[in-house]
């Protein structure tokens, strides 16, 4: 139940909130990370084979012009008409030297051929044959060091023919074929990356130089070379970064091109796209695992986190809930050190405020039962009841009763005798009410009131007496009525005056005011020997009346307990018309 | 495990260097005897007749693939028996011109191989011997009447004979026992032995070497086995390239290219090989152009 409370709301909101505060910076990041990732790699994988394909152009040119250099040493010294032995043995040393080289032609500044040199075919020496019309002869005249279009050997083996000249006419000419084949040591010694490579083509795209050594061997084959030089055509002339292309077998490919200076050839290096991408791949699938990883510590950090702010007011509403229903002594229990406690520590002040006051209100609600309203309120107000220790003070005693009612009650059923009372006291308790006396018990048809405690008033003799005559008049209203019924029932009062001990007596829950001390008995004598309609006064009484209501000299009455014959005054309540209470019963 | 068939004309002790080369080229591709691929062999022990026999026993025991080295001889064997196999040959001659593949770049069928260049690079084993005996106006050639080569051979020394302007006479010899009358009649002519390529010569080095030295005889064979052993010297294509590159081959068709698609490899390497103890023996000194020029000097 508090579970499924928890999922909506609050908890829901911030559980959202949280999440998003946390998981989106993060996805952002993360994001624009991969993106500048991607950039920085395709970058670096932009330099790193144009790198490469620029070294391996280096090491074909190398290749190349390692074969150049060493026949540059055939044009250094000029021609003489002898044959020439030492240039014979440098020829057979260079085509020890250099495996490449198939056959050699050394040519005199006549363009006489005066040596040749072979590793298959017969060497020739002095054959003075006339070169000079050799396209090679005349293309290195021209530009130094001349080289041919790539030929193939009985089809199969690339050759190339190379030609130098010396600086002077003089030292002639030198014409090698090389054999392009060993290019494949070069070739092959190239790694890009794990699978990747390089290839060389020439100027019109036939495949010159592949770590395959059977695929350069196939000719000027055109199914062989088509796919090479399709992946020249998609990198195109210029070297804007590397292209992507397929190579013969149909995967994605990586490529940069370089030229090879000299013999007008291209090296391409090639790698794999699958490969080549795979650090990004790797890059973006970290970014991806740390992205999952992020986003599921953002949600369990989002719910610990709501779990954390609504789990105290979950704690706070059952707390106020219990509060509301009653449970006073229950207090809420927030440990949080914020505002929560506070307000939880502020929840608890209220129920333990509530709670004196649920009691102050029962104790006054108890009071209320002897005390009259303006009086119970005035305990209230005060806060607490000292008004009602025990002191001696001046107070006069009210007390009344029914006369004939044992026989009246006796002839009733007990619902009508319940009922009869029911509108005397209801009668007495307003006038008690109205002069804000005090109503210390009643018993059967009798009861005692006391005026002037234990909350002092203005008068009190002059109230008691009206209250008296108050109570009279009602009293005799209501017997008018049993009177017709056929029942004899008559009504007295005795009013005393004096001092005595007022304060609460009881036992545990059980508490009573009273008054104690001879006044009440006193009053007590006089009500007993008040005849109906009588309302019978002390003297005291009587003094403090004087003037102000009509009283009526009885004679000294001797009273029982009292030693001596005590005067008794009466007043008669016809006489007092509509007397209102003094002060509309303000009490200091 | 796929199982090559491989035919040799002679047996497993002359034949050692040769196959240990080629086991370096299958495992290059990938492949190592016994771990994942079996090797059938047949050794015809010198026994050039038993070829066509033995390769019809491979053909028989359903070989993945049938390498036919040491020569033509061999291939023109194997091909002749097999019909489906592949076949990965190794030779010195031209395979083209003997029929055994249409072109070096697109072989056709189901065969290719290695040619070392031996056989191309006869006259220059004549040119050398020339050289080394200028005054000599007849040199005399070894050929091998059953070698498929040995008419090519023939008519290319002749026409470099002419152009070197000697004399050739042209002995014969097809079994061991016709070597020694051709040494002690060089000895008897005071001239010089130019050997052909062929592989029965070339397997039979060390007794050519023992007949050199015994008739103090001027020699020139295609393998450096000859002046290893104490002939004079040698000029021929690599044998152990060969040989390896047929094993990467052989592995490259295990792997599942079709011997259609790989050209026919030519040797790049022609290798020059004297034994200056050898010259000194037989009195003789080899010019510093002989010297610059070998890949190998035996002292």
């Amino acid at each position: 139940m508090i579970v499924r409370e928890r999922f909506r709301g609050l908890f829901q909101k911030y559980l959202l909130v949280l999440f998003m505060a946390v998981a989106i910076p993060l996805a952002v990041n993360g994001v624009v990370e991969a993106w500048f990732g991607y950039r920085d790699q395709r970058e670096r994988l932009d330099q790193l084979l144009g790198v490469q394909a620029t070294s391996a152009a280096a090491e074909i040119h190398d290749f190349i012009f390692d074969i150049t250099n060493q026949l540059g040493w055939f044009v250094q010294v000029p021609w003489s008409d002898e044959p020439d032995e030492r240039r014979r043995t440098e020829a057979l040393r260079l085509l020890r030297q250099a495996p490449a080289i198939v056959g050699l032609a050394l040519i005199d500044h006549k363009g006489l051929e005066r040596l040749y040199v072979s590793r298959i075919g017969l060497n020739r020496i002095e054959s003075r044959a006339d070169r000079s019309a050799d396209p090679a002869v005349v293309g290195a005249r021209s530009a130094q060091v001349w080289f041919s279009d790539v030929s193939y050997h009985r089809g199969s083996e690339p050759h190339l023919t190379v030609a130098v000249v010396g600086s002077r006419p003089s030292v002639g000419a030198v014409v090698a074929e090389v054999n392009l084949k060993l290019i494949w040591d070069v070739i092959s010694a190239i790694k890009v990356g794990k699978s990747g490579f390089a290839f060389v083509l020439d100027q019109p795209g036939r495949l010159i130089a592949h770590p395959d050594i059977s695929l350069v061997l196939r000719g000027a084959e055109e199914a062989t070379s088509k796919p090479f030089r399709n992946i020249r055509d998609a990198i195109g002339p210029a070297g804007a970064g590397f292209a992507t292309s397929r190579d013969a077998e149909g995967r994605e490919i990586a490529a940069v091109a370089a030229p090879v200076a000299g013999p007008d050839w291209t090296v391409i290096v090639e790698q794999p796209l699958s490969e080549a991408y795979a650090p990004i791949y790797a890059a973006l699938w970290r970014t991806a695992t740390l992205l999952a990883a992020g986003t599921i510590f953002a949600a369990l950090l989002a719910y610990a986190l709501a779990h954390r702010m609504t789990e105290p007011i979950r704690v706070l509403e059952e707390g106020t809930e219990k509060i509301g229903a009653g449970s006073f002594d229950h207090r809420i229990s927030i440990e949080t050190g914020d505002e929560f406690q506070r307000l939880a520590n502020s929840f608890n002040k209220m129920a333990a405020e509530l709670e004196l006051a649920q009691q102050h209100q029962e104790r006054i609600a108890k009071l209320k039962r002897f005390l009259a309203p303006q009086v119970a309120d005035l305990v209230d107000r005060a806060g607490d009841d000292s008004v009602l220790d025990g002191r001696h003070a001046e107070v006069v005693v009210i007390f009344c009763d029914l006369r004939g009612f044992t026989a009246f009650s006796a002839a009733l059923a007990p619902e009508q005798v319940m009922s009869v009372l029911s509108e005397y006291y209801a009668c007495l308790g307003r006038a008690i009410t109205q002069f804000a006396a005090t109503l210390i018990s009643f018993s059967g048809d009798g009861l005692m009131v006391l005026v002037n405690a234990p909350v002092p008033v203005e008068e009190p003799a002059l109230r008691a007496v009206d209250l008296a005559v108050e109570m009279q008049k009602g009293v005799q209203g209501l017997i008018a009525g049993w009177r017709s019924r056929g029942y004899q029932v008559g009504f007295g009062i005795g009013l005393a005056s004096g001092a005595a001990t007022v304060g609460r007596i009881g036992y545990a829950d059980r508490f009573d005011y009273t008054a104690i001390g001879s006044v009440v008995n006193l009053a007590a004598r006089l009500c007993a020997s008040a005849a109906d309609r009588e309302i019978l006064i002390d003297a005291e009484v009587a003094e403090r009346v004087r003037g102000k209501r009509p009283l009526e000299r009885l004679g000294d009455h001797q009273i029982k307990g009292f030693d001596e014959a005590i005067p008794v005054f009466g007043i008669s309540f016809d006489t007092v018309a509509d007397i209102k209470p003094q002060g509309s019963g303000v009490i200091r | 495990m796929p199982v090559i068939g491989y035919l040799c004309a002679e047996s497993p002790e002359l034949f050692a260097s040769r196959l240990k080369a080629f086991h370096e080229g299958l495992r290059e591709a990938g492949f190592v005897e016994g771990r994942n691929v079996a090797i059938d062999y047949q050794w015809a022990e010198g026994q050039y007749t038993r070829l066509p026999a033995l390769a019809a026993n491979l053909v028989a025991r359903n070989v993945d693939i049938v390498v036919a080295p040491g020569g033509a001889q061999v291939a023109l064997a194997v091909k002749a028996a097999v019909s489906n196999n592949a076949i990965v040959f190794e030779m010195g001659g031209d395979p083209v011109q003997l029929g055994v593949v249409d072109s070096l770049s697109r072989p056709g069928g189901n065969i290719t191989g290695v040619s070392s260049l031996s056989v191309d690079v006869s006259p220059k084993r004549l040119e050398l011997m020339h050289e080394m005996l200028p005054v000599a106006a007849k040199l005399t050639v070894v050929a091998n009447p059953t070698s498929p080569t040995a008419n090519s051979q023939l008519q290319k020394l002749r026409s470099a004979a002419e152009t070197l302007g000697i004399l050739l006479q042209v002995v014969n010899a097809s079994t061991e026992k016709e070597f020694e009358p051709i040494f002690s009649g060089a000895a008897e002519e005071a001239g010089g032995l130019v050997f052909t390529s062929d592989p029965y010569f070339a397997f039979r080095s060390r007794q050519l070497a023992e007949l050199a030295m015994k008739y103090r005889v001027p020699a020139i064979t295609q393998s450096r086995d000859f002046p290893m052993a104490g002939g004079l010297m040698s000029y021929g294509g690599d044998f152990a390239q060969s040989h390896r590159r047929a094993g990467m081959y052989a592995g490259r068709i295990l792997k599942g290219e079709k011997p259609s698609d790989l050209p026919v490899q030519l040797v790049t390497k022609v290798e020059f090989i004297i034994n200056m103890k050898a010259a000194k023996l037989l009195g003789r000194e080899f010019s510093p152009s002989f010297v610059s020029a070998a890949d190998e000097v035996i002292e």
